[in-house]
């Protein structure tokens, strides 16, 4: 045996309880991963042994990885109507006891849980097998040099090309538009969920009102694409995530506002995986990723707000908070007057719904 | 894989009883099934694995939407009363008060979908068409049928990439193979380039290019040929799909065309031109014939990669932009619906051995050529 392989032999002993050790979190990559990495990894008890994972969201991966017994992925960052199918399906592993006895408690001694409610969310079966992360938002955006004269200020003026001419930016699938319509067609913004769960013909309406705006639509499929497109003069408006958004005002200089009114709240979890090679490891950096503190910290690097409701006083407290010492609250969707005109998507009627209402979306965009 | 287009064993395995009992209601006679129906679905849902019933969840909410809250709900209320050892006289009325949905005939009829170990259901899905009551086959709900038209659409859009790519490629793939070495390196290195550069940027530079306030755009506008109101929508449609294609298979075709040319003798048009051919002739009676193989290579070739495209068509297309390969990705991601994802490879797959067979009476399989 050569010298050379010997010694990779005997480094491949030593090295690989080390390589094993590390916990791998898929999650979504870009500004979003990296605000994770500052956030949660770097501030965790041992920051090299966890190790970030690009993915493009779905469950896919996950089930071929539980399915086949070859588990790579400790933890999964997903949004909520995968945390709960991955649940529900044991893709994700059911570890309620644990959150109930190890998630860190808010600053009153309310349970993880109690903190999520006190913030507007509902349990649903997603809660047993991961922890929350954070909201994020389907936010309309311009450019005020777009609008010399009246400028546009809710969602009846997204969807009216009469009063503010020019094109419109959306997104090729259905989640957050409907609520958005609904809004627009004069449905209270914190009743839209309730509505259309409980009013037959709900869905037409919707489709009715994107109905007016349909000639007058550029489609994206990328997070980045609306930034592009309302940048280039392409549109005059789009919706958008509202990370970018902040993300083009704070760190690009840019000078965009958001129709805060409805815009669409949606959580995103993280998830251990059945069979999670480092299952411990991974449940300890989970206590960490959960807590307040953490959730308050990511906010520093990206503009999405605690599902920890007590995450937020942390923020307002210590304003200013952002880079380079700017106020961060201006930028967050969950402040309580932006709260009182969003909808918060239900994640279980959408579970319910979403393959069928997608395939409605495509066909009236394809028609 | 291909076998999931056709499974439905997994589900069979959590509501055996349940199913066993459907089939015996007659539902001519009876509006809802009969008592042991819900008695055997309460028992199923109470003793039954956690985990198997919620992967059975996942299946179910596939024959109509809203049948995974249904029973998550029901679940719920049966353990409840199970553990309060408070089993009901009557399962139907128990399960009509914890939801009313129960008492809806059209989840039940849903269910007739799934009763059997093996179904059709995914690749009628796959081409617009679903179960009625019945187990008759019938049109999707109108305001829900995406797949044919997704299908003729990738078809169409494929041929007419492949068309493009033959039209721009042949003189490219000419010029290569009959210029001299030093023209031709440099020739070679322009159509490389742009082969060995990822694809998203490639996407990304058509964009730029094409957008309305984009450099043609700006140019034409500039040049006084449009005007700033008329400028053309060149991208997020199909002509934007159609032209980034083109551009990124357009190697595909170039190259096995080129290595067929190169083999080519000169003398042979000579020779032709010298019995007394005009160009044309000796071009289309000599030279093209001995192309074929390099045409249906690169057709082949770029038809088949343009078929299963669906990152570049998403990026450019607009709301044209879902191309079959589009909904493949969307079920095996997001909604798990691995049968309809089977079966939509299947046909997929079909759609190729189709063309592959037409090809070969046509032209013969012997006649593909990559130099």
């Amino acid at each position: 045996m050569s010298k050379f392989l010997k010694a990779f032999l005997f480094a491949s002993v030593i090295f690989a309880p080390f390589a094993a050790s590390a916990v791998t979190v898929a999650s979504w990559g870009g500004a979003y991963t990296e605000s994770q990495q500052k956030a949660y990894a770097d501030t965790y008890s041992d920051p090299s042994s966890i190790v970030f994972e690009n993915y493009n969201g779905g469950l896919g991966e996950v089930r071929a990885q539980v399915e086949s017994g070859s588990v790579t992925w400790d933890l999964v960052d997903v949004l909520p109507g995968d945390a709960i199918t991955g649940c529900d399906e044991g893709l994700f592993e059911d570890i309620s006891d644990e959150i109930a006895a190890n998630a860190a408690p808010g600053p009153d001694g309310e349970s993880m849980a109690e903190d999520m409610e006190n913030n507007g969310l509902e349990y649903h079966s997603g809660w047993d097998c991961c922890v929350p992360q954070i909201f994020w938002t389907y936010v309309v955006f311009y450019d005020p040099d777009a609008f010399p004269g009246e400028k546009p200020d809710s969602m009846a003026d997204f969807f009216d090309v009469e009063k503010f001419p020019g094109k419109r930016g959306i997104h090729t699938w259905a989640t957050g538009i409907i609520e958005k319509a609904m809004v627009a067609d004069g449905v209270e913004p914190n009743a839209v969920p309730t509505v259309l769960e409980k009013q037959t013909g709900a869905l037409d309406r919707a489709f009715e009102k994107l109905d007016t705006i349909k000639d007058h639509v550029v489609f994206w499929s990328s997070g980045s694409k609306p930034l592009e497109l309302v940048k280039s003069g392409e549109v005059v408006m789009a919706i958008a995530y509202n990370g970018r958004v902040g993300a083009a005002n704070l760190a690009e200089g840019e000078n965009f506002e958001y129709i805060w009114e409805g815009q669409v709240l949606d959580q995103e979890y993280l998830c251990l995986t059945t069979g999670a090679p480092n299952r411990e490891a991974a449940l300890d950096f989970m206590w960490h990723a959960s807590t307040p503190e953490a959730q308050a910290e990511q906010a520093k690097y990206i503009t999405y707000g605690p599902m920890r409701a007590s995450g937020i006083p942390i923020i307002v407290n210590n304003e200013p908070w952002g880079p380079g010492g700017v106020d961060i609250m201006p930028h967050m969707p969950n402040t309580p007057e932006r709260l009182a005109v969003s909808i918060v998507s239900d994640p279980q009627w959408w579970s319910d719904n979403g393959a069928e209402i997608n395939e409605r979306y495509a066909a009236w965009m394809g028609n | 894989m291909l076998l999931r287009s056709v499974d439905d064993s997994q589900i069979n395995t959590v509501f055996p009883n349940t199913f066993e009992e459907y089939k015996k209601w007659d539902k001519e006679k009876d509006e809802l099934p009969p008592e042991e129906v819900y008695r055997a679905l309460f028992e199923e849902l109470a003793y039954g694995d956690k985990i198997q019933v919620g992967r059975a969840l996942t299946r179910m909410n596939y024959s109509k939407s809203g049948w995974k809250s249904l029973i998550k709900k029901t679940s719920r209320a049966i353990k409840k009363a199970v553990k309060k050892d408070e089993l009901p006289d009557n399962y139907k009325d128990f399960l009509i008060e914890a939801n009313e949905k129960w008492a809806d005939p059209t989840y039940w009829y849903a269910m007739g979908q799934m009763v059997n170990n093996q179904t059709s259901i995914y690749y009628w899905n796959a081409i617009d068409r679903t179960f009625d009551q019945e187990l008759n086959v019938v049109q999707q709900e109108e305001d829900r049928r995406v797949y044919v038209q997704t299908w003729l659409k990738t078809l169409k859009v494929s041929i007419y990439v492949t068309v493009f790519c033959l039209i721009l490629g042949f003189p490219v793939a000419h010029l290569l193979a009959n210029l001299p070495l030093r023209y031709s390196n440099l020739l070679m290195i322009f159509v490389l380039l742009p082969f060995w550069t990822s694809l998203l940027v490639r996407t990304t530079a058509w964009i730029v290019m094409l957008q309305q306030k984009g450099v043609i755009n700006g140019v034409l506008v500039w040049l006084g040929i449009l005007s700033d109101d008329g400028r053309i929508a060149m991208v997020y449609n199909e002509t934007g799909t159609l032209i980034a294609m083109t551009q990124i298979l357009l190697p595909f075709m170039i190259l096995p065309l080129y290595s067929v040319m190169r083999v080519i003798p000169k003398s042979h048009m000579r020779a032709a031109q010298n019995l007394g051919a005009k160009p044309a002739m000796a071009f289309w009676r000599v030279y093209l014939p001995q192309t074929i193989p390099g045409m249906s290579a690169g057709g082949l070739l770029v038809f088949v990669l343009a078929i299963g495209y669906f990152i570049t068509p998403e990026l450019v297309g607009g709301k044209d932009g879902k191309l079959i390969g589009s909904w493949i990705a969307y079920h095996l991601k997001t909604t798990l619906n691995w049968g309809l994802t089977a079966a939509l490879g299947a046909i997929l797959l079909g759609f190729m051995l189709i063309f592959y067979w037409l090809y070969n009476k046509i032209v013969g399989i012997d006649n593909i050529k990559l130099g």
